[in-house]
């Protein structure tokens, strides 16, 4: 391995969702709020995608450039199976902050959600941050 | 500062960091700035692209997924 190699992959795997919350997420919830006065806790909702989410992704993406990349199991699939353990974090956490809405949301749309969710972190995982760990020559260490 | 001022600060300055050892490229790296524009783009397999039509049809057919989606993003 290269030097800073595990620090590399960390912020390869931080760096998709913590612009994504940043482009996307955090402009959407400030439009619902601010210009639509949808009643949205923000402060409670950011929680979970501002501090776990992108925690995760780059220690998930620690693991797999520590142990698979090697190997070449293919990330699309291994960033799949970080969805397994996000969703009922997630879930864990609309529940301890109380998000009614968020907990509704889930049983709403769980059957379809689950699917979706996957296809999303696999295109994700593949060329996002299959893309910056090339980039930052993590893909055969 | 004075001109002399800044000249005394030069000198010590040039006085005090080596100059650099090895500065040139070690090699030519054209070659591999050509090879990286040779390089065709990353291709995307087919099934690659029917998940991101379904994806985005999913979207479009369940708008109520939004919100879920960008929770766990």
């Amino acid at each position: 391995m290269g030097k800073h190699t595990l620090l590399r992959a960390y912020l390869a795997g931080i760096c998709v969702p913590t612009i994504f919350l940043l482009v996307v997420v955090m402009p959407g919830y400030v439009l619902l709020r601010e210009v639509y006065h949808f009643s949205i806790p923000v402060e409670r909702v950011i929680v979970f995608p501002m501090a776990i989410v992108p925690n995760l992704w780059g220690f998930w993406n620690v693991l797999y450039v520590a142990f698979l990349a090697k190997r070449r199991f293919p990330i699309g699939l291994y960033g799949d199976a970080l969805i397994f353990i996000l969703a009922p974090l997630g879930f864990l956490f609309a529940r301890i902050l109380d998000l009614a809405t968020a907990q509704h949301f889930v049983f709403s749309v769980g059957p379809v959600v689950l699917p979706v969710g996957l296809t999303l972190y696999y295109l994700a995982w593949k060329y996002l941050v299959g893309f910056l760990n090339a980039e930052l020559g993590l893909a055969n260490v | 500062m004075n001109d002399n001022g800044v000249n005394e600060m030069s000198k010590r300055l040039r006085a005090v960091l080596e100059p650099m050892k090895d500065a040139g490229l070690k090699r030519d790296l054209w070659p591999d700035v050509l090879r990286k524009m040779d390089q065709r783009g990353a291709r995307v397999p087919w099934f690659d692209w029917v998940l991101m039509a379904g994806l985005g049809a999913a979207v479009l057919l369940f708008p109520r997924l939004l919100p879920a989606l960008l929770y766990h993003l």
